[in-house]
């Protein structure tokens, strides 16, 4: 396929069937609608299920069950519709179950607004749900990099067992880029999925129980002991960021989605002003590329961290950069997205954005 | 020119840069914002700078600002008919969707109307003749309107090259021939503009007003 015209909801929603996703469950909401409207036809155009269910909650569970039956599935929703699926990816987890959530961020809190926002970093890095699990995030700047995500998602979450969540603002969602959609990416390993509920035909007198109960304290510890070993491993394997222009910057912005894109435009205007600057990004933002933070160089003098929101990865920030630099912030909320100008400006001033 | 002019075509095809160069470089006097699907992107968001270049803009927003997504449609939408020396650009939603709306004007029709189908031949689901004419029959389906000229709008955005929008003009071509519908404008990104260029109908130079400029 030769580069076509996208826009972004509807590469997400061609990027997840070239991954091989074999079920869709949603509940339209604004930016993301076009993710629905696409898979509506398409799925239902290749034999594949296509379910508008009657609420977030109940699309989650079907996601629940579908995953249990061993299923290659997708959900597809924006910040309050995220909101309302807590209960079930926390159930998913618990389950070991794979799944794959595309979630495009709107203004919060609350209802906020149908403009592009990053103010769901703590929702996707840290849940709404109930109990240890984690889901793995990644963040992807263009539509491309959200397609080459979303085409190896599957993967990943069949690897691990484990929910994969692709997070974008509505920028991302809406607007529009020229891609490919065969770009190779990386496929797994997989093993075949025993452990799923399809009946006994294949294992005559073995019940797979799709669960995420354990009422005996040692069998739950035992299932919490071997969760954190398989999130140990995603740390170890899934962790992903993007050093730009990082040769012994004078200062550091810290951005990742559409602020990573605005940052590079704030890099070429710096350098007309003598000061050098590098961008870390972080792709996977849990697991947060912590170790990044130690490959800077002797000559920073700071990091500025910038979000479309109030300011929720410095806490990630701060916990890599262990004291080391001074910290500060600049963001705009309410579906502002700071001009690469703004953020030349906070870089220059410093001091006045300084948080740490 | 004709004195309305309806700008209609696939989801991302271009028709709102389309429609606010038109309104801008012909000089009209209305632009109209019907976009009731997409949620950003709409020329509803330069009213100010259209008013500056004396274009009232009517936008579909029931409360002051442009940030909603809903279903509603300005009482003003049929003043460009009742006056009849002004002229209006109608920027219409995407794909069969957002021409729906269209039906409620097919009375006002006449010869002084022109409802123009954008087209980019890069666009995923309007890549080739047949695909074209599906969108195009979809269109004046559920509009119940019939389409009465084509807009070569093919680019790749800051990726373009002369090529493509050659190979734009081969595809719409052969769209017009099976159609009979004129190709009325070809749109050029401005920086792309040559006078070399052989292409079909009136070129009309591109300013994207709406898109970042850091994108």
């Amino acid at each position: 396929m030769a580069k076509v015209l996208m826009k972004g909801n509807e590469a997400i929603a061609l990027a997840a069937v070239k991954g091989g996703c074999d079920a869709f469950f949603g509940y339209p909401i604004t930016p993301q609608n076009e993710v629905p409207e696409y898979l509506s036809k398409y799925m239902n155009e290749h034999g594949k299920v296509f379910v508008q269910a009657e609420s977030e909650v109940a699309a989650i569970n079907m996601v629940y069950g579908a995953a249990g039956a061993g299923a290659r599935v997708l959900t597809s929703s924006s910040s309050p519709g995220i909101a309302l699926k807590q209960e079930g990816i926390t159930y998913i987890a618990g389950a070991q179950l794979p799944c794959v959530i595309c979630s495009v961020m709107r203004g919060g809190p609350g209802l906020g607004s149908i403009q592009p926002s990053q103010g769901d970093y703590n929702q996707a890095t840290r849940g709404g749900g109930n109990g240890d699990y984690h889901v793995i995030c990644f963040a992807p700047e263009t539509i491309q990099e959200t397609i080459d995500t979303m085409k190896e998602a599957f993967d990943i979450a069949d690897y691990y067992r484990n929910p994969v969540m692709i997070l974008v603002d509505g920028l991302i969602g809406q607007m529009m880029e020229s891609v490919d959609f065969d770009r190779p990416v990386k496929h797994r390993f997989l093993p075949p999925k025993d452990w799923a509920a399809t009946g006994t035909k294949n294992h005559p007198g073995k019940r797979n129980v799709i669960n995420s109960l354990y009422l005996e304290p040692k069998e739950l510890e035992a299932h919490n002991n071997m969760l954190a070993k398989k999130y140990a491993l995603v740390t170890q394997n899934e962790t992903r960021y993007e050093m730009i222009n990082m040769e012994d910057p004078d200062y550091v912005i810290v951005a990742y989605g559409t602020m990573s894109r605005v940052a590079r435009s704030t890099i070429e205007i710096l350098k007309e002003k003598k000061l050098n600057v590098g961008i870390i990004r972080p792709i996977s933002l849990w697991p947060f590329p912590k170790i990044a933070f130690d490959e800077i160089g002797k000559n920073c003098k700071g990091l500025l961290v910038t979000e479309m929101s109030m300011g929720q990865m410095i806490q990630d920030v701060q916990i890599s950069n262990r004291g080391r630099l001074p910290i500060a912030f600049y963001g705009r909320s309410g579906g502002i997205v700071p001009e690469p100008e703004e953020l030349a400006e906070a870089v220059m001033n410093f001091e006045k954005w300084r948080v740490e | 020119m004709k004195r309305i002019t309806f700008v209609v075509g696939h989801y991302g095809s271009g028709k709102t840069e389309f429609a606010v160069n038109l309104a801008i470089q012909k000089k009209i006097d209305y632009l109209l914002d019907l976009d009731i699907v997409n949620p950003f992107f709409r020329s509803r968001e330069l009213e100010s700078f259209l008013l500056e270049n004396n274009i009232k803009m009517i936008a579909s927003t029931p409360l002051n600002g442009n940030y909603g997504d809903l279903p509603f449609l300005s009482k003003d939408i049929f003043l460009p008919f009742q006056k009849s020396d002004k002229c209006a650009v109608f920027d219409m939603g995407g794909n069969d969707a957002g021409a729906l709306i269209l039906r409620q004007f097919r009375d006002y029709i006449d010869e002084d109307v022109d409802v123009l189908m954008v087209v980019n031949v890069y666009r995923e689901q309007t890549q080739t003749v047949d695909a074209i004419i599906r969108q195009i029959n979809a269109i004046e389906g559920s509009s119940g309107m019939k389409i009465t000229g084509l807009v070569n709008n093919s680019h790749l955005l800051k990726f373009t090259v002369k090529e493509d929008i050659l190979h734009g003009d081969t595809i719409v071509s052969e769209v017009s021939k099976k159609t009979n519908l004129p190709i009325l404008y070809t749109a050029v990104r401005n920086d792309l503009m040559d006078k070399s260029f052989h292409l079909s109908g009136e070129t009309i130079p591109l300013t994207l007003y709406l898109r970042k400029t850091w994108l």
